[in-house]
Parts: structure tokens; sequence; C-alpha cells
């Protein structure tokens, strides 16, 4: 499903990422973890597309990177599913719209935007909280809005940049049982974090980065 | 389609900032208006120009005592003048009587006068694709070869006039209109640069969301003809006012104005020519959209 080869990404002259290989299959929950500044966000990026790798290839539910016309990224991105660091909630737009705008963006009609969005928020538990703004919402209720947001299109990538960041432990285990959740109805999840909690005893690979290097791969 | 959204984008967007909008459309208006006010001006000076043709004529004097067979032959001569519309034959008589009813009650200053002095004539009128310059010169030229035409006299000066006022309003007319134009875009290009400004952060998370190219730009192109058109109806509500007080309440003090047209059947031209120019104003706002 992705697919890394010798890839190098360079912020001016410095390398955040570099020489990385890796493959992840359909259906695999697989951690990124290290330092911070190691690199696991610049990773993220240049598999949604934001960032454009400088060395190597990257394969992505069958697209070649390289060979990508820049017309086709929307088209591309509505297959990836993120979970921002930074959230990227809109903040003049209330829980609804926040997850609404997913679907807006493939032209679905109202109609069906209301019933997806609706069995979305019951499925993170947020349904009493569709008219609230994200402002005065609590971090985890955030951090679940984004969530739903991102899985509203069905895509068959999700990817979350330190999803449980600044979240107390019993609402980050909450956000760990929903990735499996997700997880387990056939989605590929990409997640990287520096909480250990979120990938021990789960049985699932992680990548251990530091320096813009691939220094292992282990058994979470 | 997400267009019906595009539109929902779009009025918030109008509304939220309605102050700076409702300015951006009273410019727009008025530059719209001074479109049509030097639209008018030139309508009317070319409709005065088109009628002057016919008033335009040459005169052929010729020589006294003339031949009547000669004088035949060049009135016929004259007729078969490609530019020639009309030759009409003024005897030395009629002349003389033409006169006297100009002079009318002041024809004493013909008295004592016992011989005819004014010669015979023949009054040209050209067809009013040869009314020109180059063509009445090459005209005159031509036949003051002729012999037995002792004079040809034409509204030179005349001429001239109708020649650089035309020009002049129609360079000046198209030059106002141009920077008229290009103004109406450029407001409607920074309203609309501000607003995409404004929602920067948003957009940026819709591109990241798979939005395309399309689902941006819509909302601003809707908002720039928006804002064109409202612009539009007001220049035309400013028209129709215009017009009523030129014709209704102005005419009334000075008559002679009546003979101003103003072609009221173009107005509907306004809302679309503002439509026009502020979709343009906002497809040069958005610029080149990027993914990466
Ligand atoms: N836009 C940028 N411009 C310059 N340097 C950057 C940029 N983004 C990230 N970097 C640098 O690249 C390295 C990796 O960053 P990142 O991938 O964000 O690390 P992390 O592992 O903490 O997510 C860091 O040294 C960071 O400072
Ligand atoms: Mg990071």
């Amino acid at each position: 499903m992705i697919h890394f080869s010798n890839v190098t990404k360079f912020y001016e002259r410095q390398a955040a990422i570099k020489n990385i290989t890796f493959s992840i299959e359909k259906g695999e929950m697989v951690f990124m973890t290290g330092p911070s500044g190691a690199g696991e966000s610049t990773l993220l990026k240049i598999i949604y597309l934001s960032e454009k790798p400088d060395e190597g290839s990257v394969t992505i539910a069958e697209w070649d990177l390289s060979k990508l016309k820049e017309s086709s990224i929307p088209f591309l991105r509505r297959n990836i599913g993120v979970v921002f660091q930074d959230s990227r909630l809109l903040d003049n737009r209330n829980v609804f719209d926040n997850v609404a705008i997913a679907l807006r963006i493939r032209g679905m009609l109202d109609s069906e935007i209301q019933e997806w969005v609706m069995e979305i928020l019951k499925m993170v538990n947020l349904r009493h909280k569709a008219g609230s703004f994200p402002r005065a919402l609590s971090g985890g209720e955030q951090q679940r809005v984004v969530i739903a947001r991102a899985i509203v299109g069905e895509p068959t990538i999700l990817l979350a940049d330190e999803p449980t960041g600044n979240l107390d432990p019993d609402t980050a285990a909450g956000i760990a049982r929903l990735f499996k959740e997700i997880n387990a109805r056939g989605t590929t999840i990409v997640i990287a974090t520096h909480n250990r909690e979120l990938y021990r005893n789960t049985g699932r690979r992680v990548f251990r980065i530091d320096g813009g290097n691939m220094v292992g791969e282990e058994i979470g | 389609m997400y267009l019906l959204y595009s539109f929902r984008l779009a009025l918030q967007s109008l509304w939220r900032e309605k102050w700076i909008n409702l300015l951006s459309v009273l410019t727009i208006a008025a530059g719209l208006f001074m479109i049509t006010l030097t639209f008018f001006v030139v309508y009317n000076i070319d409709l005065a120009t088109k009628r002057l043709p016919a008033r335009f004529s040459v005169m052929l004097y010729l020589n006294d005592g003339l031949p009547e067979q000669e004088t035949g032959s060049i009135i016929a001569q004259m007729k078969k003048n490609n530019a020639v519309e009309q030759a009409r034959y003024i005897a030395k008589d009629k002349a003389l009587e033409e006169l006297k009813g100009v002079l009318k009650n002041a024809d004493y200053i013909l008295e004592g006068i016992d011989e005819n002095p004014l010669p015979a004539s023949i009054e040209i009128k050209l067809k009013k694709e040869s009314v020109n310059i180059a063509s009445v010169k090459k005209f005159v030229a031509e036949i003051k070869e002729i012999k037995g035409i002792a004079d040809v006299e034409y509204g030179e000066q005349f001429l001239n006039s109708i020649n650089s006022i035309k020009g002049m309003a129609k360079a000046g007319s198209l030059s106002l209109i141009i920077i008229m134009s290009a103004g109406v875009i450029f407001v409607c290009y920074s309203t609309i640069k501000i607003a995409f400004y404004r929602r920067k952060e948003e957009i940026e998370t819709f591109k990241l969301l798979g939005a395309t190219r399309g689902f941006i730009r819509a909302p601003f192109v809707i908002e720039g003809s928006v804002l064109g058109m409202f612009g539009g109806i007001a220049s035309m509500a400013a028209a129709f006012a215009f017009h009523y007080v030129l014709f209704y309440k102005v005419t009334a003090a000075i008559p002679i104005l009546t003979i101003l047209v103003f072609p009221l059947e173009t107005f509907p031209a306004l809302p679309v020519a503002g439509l026009l120019l502020g979709i343009g104003g906002a497809v040069i706002a958005l610029g080149r959209i990027r993914f990466s």
C-alpha cells in the first residue's frame, strides 16, 4: 500500500529523511517513533503529498508519486485521511461542518452528508457535540473530530501525527481503541508517536527513526 | 456537485465583509457608469457625424457663357461618377432667385445691378461613403481638370473638423473605456485577493483534504461575479436616473437637447459587463493554485 525506496528529503541542504526504504501492506497498522526532529512528520508529509521527496521513489496505492500530475493530487489525497499534528480544525465552523467539509470537497449532496457525518460522529462518540465549535471542546474531543474528518470519506489509508500529543493517558487510550477499530475495518494506518503506550503489546510493527535514518524495526 | 456549497461559501464571505464589499460594488458601479457616459457621448457624436454627409456638397462653378451642350455633358459626366449621389444644375437665374430668397427683405442690395453676376453651377451631393477627406480630395482633383469648370468649392474646413472630432472622440473614449474597465477589474481583483488571504488557512486545509482547484476557486469566482454584477446593476440604476433627469427635466429647459439619443436597450449589458469584469478580476487574483 505504501512503498518507500531510498527516499531522501532535504530542507535547505539539511536532510530530514535519509535514504529510507520500507513497505507497508494493505490493512496494516504501523507505528513510527523517535526523538523530536527525527523526521516522522516529514515522512507522513511525503505520504500525503505535502512534501516532495528529493531522491528515491514513493508508491502509494499503486500511484507512483514521481509520475503523478499535479491535478491528480486531490484525488490521491481523498484516499488518505490525515490526523494533523496541529489538528487543522476550522474555528469558525461547528463540529458537524468540520467533518462535513471532507465530503463537500468530494461533491457529495447535503442529504447524504447529513447521514454520513452523523454516523461517523456517533462512532467517535460526539453526536451530542455536532453543533459545538472546536474551541468549546476538550483536547480529546477535538482529536476525535479530527479523526472523524479523516475517516468520513472512507480513505484506504489513515495517517496520524502525534494523535495523543497533549492528551491524558485515559483519553489517549480511548483514541488508541478508536484507531484499532478503524484498522479492523480494513483501513491501513500509520501513526507517528512518542507515546509508547500506543504501541506497547499491540503486536504491530514499530519503525524506529533517528536523525532522518531508519535505525530499526521491532514488534510492539 | 459542490457548486451549491461554493455559492453558500461565497454568500457567507460577501455578507461577513458587507461594508467593504458594498464599497467595492459602489466603486465598480461608478466605473461602469463612467463607461456608460462615455459610450453615450461617443454614440451621439457618431450619430451626428453620420447625419452630416447629407449636408455636405461640392459646388462646381461653370465658365460664364458655357454652351448648353457642354453644360449637359458635364452634368452627365458627374452623374456617371461612382462617388456622386446627386448632381443638381443651378442656372444663373435660379442662383439669383435663391440668393434673393436668402436675402429676403434685404434684396435692395441687389438693386441697381442689371446683369446677373452669379455663375451657373452644379451642386453635387456625394455618396455617404465618399464623404471623407481622401475621397473628396481625389474627386475634386479629377473634376478640376474638366474643361468648362471655372472653380470648385467644398467645405474643406468642415470636412477636416468632422474627421478630427470623430477621431478624437473614438480614441478618447476607447482609452477611457479601457482605463475604466481595468479599474473595475482591479477593484474586483483586490477585493478577491483580500478575501483569499483572509481564508488562506482554510484553503490550505481544503487542499490537504483533497479539494480540487475548481472547488477552491469557485467561491471566489462567484464572489467576484456577484460584486461585478451588483456594480453593474447599480450603474444601470444610475444610468436610468441620468437618462430620466436629462430627457425629462433638462430637455424641458433646454429643448435642443432632445436631439440626443440614449439607447436604453443597451443598459442590460451593464450587469453582464460587470459580471464578466468581476470574474476576470477574481481569476487574476486567484492565479495558479498549487498543491505542493
Ligand atoms: N519546513 C521545514 N523547513 C526546514 N526544516 C524543516 C522543515 N520541516 C522540518 N524541518 C526539519 O526537519 C527535521 C525533521 O522534522 P520533522 O519531520 O518535523 O521531525 P519529527 O520527527 O519531530 O516529526 C527537523 O530537524 C526539522 O527542524
Ligand atoms: Mg513531528
